[in-house]
C-alpha cells in the first residue's frame, strides 16, 4: 500500500450531494462539541480548548490524510481517560506544568505511532490485542469514567490521590452522597435524565447528549438568576472563544522534568496503542458496513502524522470515533467533505458562540461522561465473550486489571493472557485412538508432544494392538522436536505411518526434490 | 411464559435505571440532612480538649482576645470573634486531633466524621505525632520547638512540599497524614473532617498569637540527620537492643502497642495497626523524621535522654519491623503484607513454643 496515493484520492461528490455533505458536517460539529469539552475538562484534566482544537484540527488533518469516506477523528473518551490517569500523579490538573507534561505525552504517543507505521511487524502486533482484551479494557475504562466523574457530578474537588482506583471511587461515591453540592447534583441529574430519556427515541438518539447539556445549562442559568453563582457555587466551563483559530504550544522537555517524562512513557505507549487500535478496529468495521475497502494502514498513517502535529497547537490526540462514524454511515456520507466541513463548522461555532459554551456547568459535563462511560459497556459483547470460558477469563482479567494495575498493566496482562490462551489451544491437539489407528489433528510441537506421547505410549504398550498406525495427515505444523519424535517413533517396528504427503507431492517422481524447496520443515525432513 | 415485547423490556429497563437514580438521590438527601444535624448539635469535648479550649478562651462572640497571649505578653490583639457554628467546628476539630478513633465518644462515627474510614487499624490518632493535641508545650507553658505544631503549620499557609515540590495548602497537607496510615481511602478535600481540623489549627494560631506567613520553631520536627551523630552508621542490632531496653515496656516486645479495655494506651509502632511502608516515619523512606520524633518525645517521661545516634538506631530497627503497605505499593502488596502480618506471628509463636516447650513467648500485646 502506498499511503501517498491515498492522501490525494478524492472522490468527486455526487451531483447535488454537496448540501447533504454540509448537513452531515454541521450535525457532526454539533454532536462533537459537548463531547470535546467534556472529555478534555472532566477526563483529561485540560482546559476545554484542548478538546475543541482536537475536534477541529484533528478531524481536519485526519480527513485530509485518510482516504476513507466515513472516517471521523477527534477527541476520544478512552484516550482522554488515559491522559488523566497518566498525568494525575505528575502535576496538579489544569496547571501549566500539567499542560506541558500533557503535550509531551501526546508528542511521545504520536512518535510511537509513527514507529508503528514505519516498522510493519509492529503494526501487525496490533492484531494480537484480541477482541476480549480490547473489550475488557474498554468496559473497564467505561466503568472508570463513571467513577471518575462522581466528584465533578456533585461539584466536589477531584481527589488527587489516585493509587487505589476502586477505593477512591467508593470514597468519592460516599462523598457525593454525604457532602456533594446539591445544586450541582440537581444539574447533573437533570442532564442525565434528559439524555437517558432522549436516547430512547431513534430520532433523538444522536442529539441526546446535546439536549441533556441544553437542559442542564438552562436549569443552571435559572438557578444563577434566582440565587446567584456565588450561592450555588457551581463551576462553569470557561469561555474559549478568546483562544482564536490556533493556540500554539510547545511540549515540556526540560532536564528537571526528565524523571517525570520517563515515568509517563508507559502511559504514552498505552495512549498510542489504544488510539491505533480503535482506529484500526473502527476502519475494519466500517469497511464491512460501507463496502468501500480502505487499508487500515491509511488510518495509522493519518493518526500518527496528526498526533505528531497536534501537540504543537494545544489539541488532544486524535483517533477514530466509532459512534460518529456510525452516524456518518447512517446519514449516507459520500465523500470526505463531510468530515472537513464538520471541522470548519465547529471552528465557526466556537468562534461565534463562545459565550454560550462558557456557561455550560461542569456537573452537566460529568453527567455526559457518565452516559458515554455507560455506553462503552456493551452487554451484547460481554455476553458473547462469556459463552466461551477462555475468552471470558481473558475478558475478566483485562477488565479487572484496568482497575487494579492501570491501563498499561491491563494491556500487558490481557495480551499475555490472550497469547497464553492461543498457545494452550495449540498445545492440546485433537488426538484419538480408534482401534489401532492413532489420529493426530493440530500441531506437533514441543508444547503438544507430552499430550500426544501419553496416548501413543498407552497404545504402543497395549498387548492387543499388533500394528499401530499413526495418522498425522491432518497436522498442519511440525516443529524440529516433533520431527525428531516422529523419527524415533518410526524406528519402532510395531508402528506404521499413514502417508502424509499431498497428492501433488505424491505425483512428483519419488526420490527427486519436491517443487517448493523453500519450505523449511520439508527441507529438514529430507535431512532426517 | 411469553417473553415480553422489546418495547416493554426497554421501558422496564428505563424505569429501573431512573428508579435507581432517584433512589440514590433520596439517599443523598437523607445523608445531607444527617450531616446538617450533626453540624448543629452541641459537641461533647474530650477531657484534653475541654481543658485546652477553656484555657484559650474559646467562646462565641463578636471579638476574640486570647487569654494566653494576654497573660504572656500583656498585650491583647483583638480579633474577629467566632460564631456558634465556628465554635462547634473548632471543638469537633480538636476532638478529632485528640481522639481520632472516637474511643472517648458515645457515637464515634458521627462525632468524628467517620475519620476511621481513612486510616488503617484501630490505633491511629493525630495526637500520636502532633502531641499535646497539636500544640505541645514545655513545662514553662511555651510551645515546644519541633513539636509538629498545627498552629505554626497553619500560619505557613501554602507550603511547597519539600519532597514532591508541589504547592500544597493546609487542607491538602493534611492528606500526608492520611498517606502515613493509609488504607487506600482518602477524604475529599471538601469533607467536614478536613474543614474542622483546619478550623481548629486556625484557632490555635489565633490563640497563640502566631503571625501569618512566619516560620516558627515549633513547626515541623527537629530532624536528626546522620551528620548530627558520631557517624558510626545506623545500627540495626544496637537499635534492637535499645528498643527492648527503652521502648518495649510500653510498645510491647514486637512493637504491637498496648491496648487496655479497648483503649489504646501506647500505639503500635509495628504490625497491622502501625504507620505504613510509605509513611514519612519509615526510616528507609525518610531517615530523619522518626529519629527526630523519638529524640524529642520518647521515652515518655524521660524525654531528651536518648542521643541522636540512639534515636537513629531505634528508628532504623522499628522501621524494619513488619507493617502495612502504603498507597504506592498498591492493593495487592497491601493484601500480602496483611497476610504475612496475620499469619507469621502465630506461626513463629507455634514454632518457638514447639522448640522450647514451657517457655512463655511474648506475643506483643
Amino acid at each position: 500500500m502506498n499511503v501517498k496515493t491515498g492522501v490525494f484520492a478524492w472522490a468527486p461528490p455526487r451531483a447535488g450531494a454537496l448540501g447533504n455533505e454540509l448537513l452531515i458536517g454541521l450535525t457532526l460539529a454539533i454532536v462533537v462539541l459537548p463531547q470535546a469539552i467534556a472529555f478534555s475538562t472532566t477526563l483529561a484534566g485540560l482546559p476545554s480548548y484542548f478538546g475543541l482544537y482536537c475536534a477541529i484540527w484533528g478531524v481536519l488533518f485526519t480527513a485530509l490524510l485518510n482516504p476513507s469516506r466515513v472516517f471521523h477523528g477527534g477527541p476520544n473518551s478512552t484516550l482522554s481517560a488515559v491522559v488523566g490517569v497518566t498525568l494525575l500523579p505528575v502535576a496538579p490538573q489544569f496547571g501549566p506544568d500539567y499542560i506541558g507534561y500533557a503535550l509531551t505525552l501526546f508528542l511521545l504517543a504520536g512518535l510511537i505511532q509513527l514507529v508503528f507505521l514505519a516498522v510493519r511487524p509492529l503494526g501487525r502486533m496490533l492484531d494480537f490485542v484480541s477482541e476480549p482484551v480490547a473489550n475488557g479494557m474498554i468496559c473497564g475504562i467505561g466503568l472508570y469514567m463513571i467513577f471518575k466523574s462522581f466528584p465533578a457530578f456533585a461539584g466536589l474537588p477531584i481527589n488527587t490521590q489516585v493509587e487505589w482506583r476502586l477505593w477512591i471511587a467508593w470514597q468519592s461515591f460516599l462523598a457525593v452522597l454525604e457532602i456533594g453540592n446539591l445544586h450541582a447534583i440537581h444539574i447533573g441529574l437533570i442532564t442525565l435524565l434528559v439524555t437517558i430519556v432522549a436516547r430512547q427515541f431513534a430520532a433523538l438518539r444522536n442529539w441526546a447528549i446535546l439536549l441533556g447539556i441544553v437542559a442542564g445549562t438552562l436549569y443552571s442559568e435559572w438557578l444563577n438568576a434566582r440565587l446567584g453563582l456565588a450561592a450555588t457555587l457551581v463551576e462553569q466551563t470557561a469561555n474559549v472563544s478568546a483562544a482564536g483559530f490556533v493556540y500554539p504550544s510547545v511540549p515540556l522537555v526540560a532536564q528537571e522534568a526528565m524523571p517525570d517524562i520517563i515515568s509517563i512513557i508507559p502511559g504514552a505507549v498505552t495512549l498510542a496503542l489504544l488510539g491505533l487500535f480503535q482506529t484500526v478496529a473502527a476502519m475494519r468495521r466500517m469497511n464491512r458496513r460501507s463496502g468501500q475497502f480502505v487499508d487500515a494502514r491509511h488510518g495509522i498513517f493519518a493518526d500518527a502524522l496528526s498526533n505528531c502535529v497536534l501537540p504543537f497547537i494545544s489539541a488532544l490526540p486524535t483517533c477514530a470515533s466509532f459512534n460518529r462514524m456510525s452516524l456518518m454511515h447512517a446519514m449516507n456520507t459520500g465523500s470526505r467533505l463531510a468530515a472537513v466541513s464538520s471541522a470548519l463548522f465547529l471552528l465557526a461555532l466556537v468562534s461565534f458562540f463562545g459565550d454560550f459554551i462558557a456557561i455550560i456547568p461542569v456537573p452537566a459535563m460529568a453527567a455526559i461522561i457518565m452516559v458515554v462511560g455507560a455506553n462503552m459497556i456493551d452487554w451484547s459483547d460481554i455476553r458473547a465473550h462469556f459463552q466461551h470460558r477462555p475468552e471470558a477469563i481473558v475478558f475478566s482479567a483485562s477488565f479487572l486489571s484496568v482497575h487494579l494495575f492501570g491501563l498499561f498493566g491491563a494491556v500487558i496482562c490481557g495480551s499475555l493472557l490472550a497469547l497464553a490462551y492461543a498457545k494452550w489451544e495449540k498445545a492440546h491437539p485433537n488426538v484419538s485412538l480408534e482401534h489401532n489407528v492413532l489420529r493426530i489433528r493440530g500441531n506437533i510441537y514441543y508444547g503438544s508432544l507430552p499430550v500426544i506421547e501419553s496416548l501413543y505410549h498407552r497404545a504402543s504398550t497395549d498387548a492387543r494392538i499388533d500394528e499401530l498406525i499413526v495418522d498425522f495427515s491432518a497436522v498442519h505444523h511440525i516443529d524440529p522436536e516433533g520431527i525428531r519424535w516422529l523419527a524415533e517413533v518410526g524406528r519402532n517396528g510395531k508402528v506404521r505411518f499413514i502417508d502424509r504427503r499431498s497428492g501433488q507431492d505424491r505425483r512428483a517422481v519419488s526420490g527427486e526434490s519436491p517443487p517448493d524447496r523453500k519450505r523449511r520443515d520439508r527441507r529438514r525432513r529430507h535431512t532426517l | 411464559m411469553k417473553p415480553l415485547a422489546p418495547a416493554w423490556r426497554k421501558a422496564i429497563r428505563l424505569a429501573l435505571l431512573i428508579g435507581v437514580l432517584l433512589a440514590l438521590y433520596a439517599l443523598a438527601l437523607a445523608k445531607h440532612d444527617e450531616r446538617a444535624r450533626i453540624r448543629e448539635q452541641p459537641v461533647t469535648l474530650t477531657p484534653g480538649c475541654a481543658d485546652k479550649l477553656a484555657r484559650y478562651g474559646l467562646a462565641a462572640g463578636a471579638t476574640y482576645v486570647s487569654p494566653y497571649a494576654l497573660a504572656r505578653t500583656g498585650q491583647a490583639t483583638v480579633r474577629r470573634g467566632y460564631s456558634e457554628e465556628d465554635v462547634r467546628a473548632i471543638e469537633r476539630g480538636c476532638n478529632i486531633i485528640d481522639d481520632l478513633q472516637g474511643q472517648l465518644a458515645a457515637d464515634p462515627a458521627r462525632e468524628r466524621w467517620n475519620a476511621t474510614r481513612f486510616v488503617r487499624g484501630t490505633h491511629t490518632s493525630c495526637d500520636h505525632c502532633h502531641q499535646g493535641i497539636g500544640d505541645k508545650q514545655t513545662a514553662a507553658g511555651v510551645p515546644q520547638p519541633g513539636s509538629l505544631s498545627l498552629a505554626a503549620s497553619w500560619v505557613m499557609a501554602d507550603m511547597y512540599d519539600q519532597f514532591t515540590g508541589i504547592l500544597l495548602p493546609y487542607e491538602l497537607r493534611q492528606m500526608q497524614c492520611y498517606i502515613n496510615s493509609s488504607n487506600g481511602y482518602k477524604p475529599n478535600i471538601a469533607d467536614d473532617l478536613i474543614r474542622d481540623v483546619t478550623a481548629y489549627g486556625r484557632f490555635l494560631a489565633a490563640a497563640l498569637d502566631l503571625r501569618f506567613g512566619n516560620r516558627y520553631p515549633e513547626q515541623g520536627i527537629d530532624e536528626v540527620t546522620a551528620s548530627s551523630t558520631l557517624k558510626r552508621g545506623d545500627d540495626y542490632v544496637r537499635g534492637g537492643a535499645l528498643f527492648r531496653e527503652k521502648c518495649a515496656r510500653c510498645h510491647g516486645p514486637q512493637g504491637l502497642g498496648t491496648v487496655v479495655d479497648g483503649k489504646v494506651l501506647f500505639p503500635a509502632v509495628a504490625g497491622p495497626n502501625a504507620f505504613n511502608l510509605q509513611s514519612r516515619n519509615n526510616f528507609s523512606f525518610v531517615s530523619t523524621i522518626l529519629p527526630g520524633f523519638i529524640c524529642r518525645n520518647m521515652p515518655l517521661g524521660e524525654e531528651g535522654t536518648l542521643s541522636n545516634q540512639d534515636c537513629r538506631d531505634i528508628a532504623f530497627y522499628v522501621s524494619n519491623l513488619p507493617r502495612p503497605a502504603g498507597d504506592k505499593q498498591g492493593p495487592l502488596a497491601a493484601l500480602w503484607q496483611q497476610l504475612m502480618m496475620h499469619v507469621m506471628p502465630p506461626l513463629i509463636h507455634t514454632v518457638e513454643s514447639w522448640q522450647r516447650p514451657g517457655e512463655t513467648v511474648g506475643s506483643g500485646t
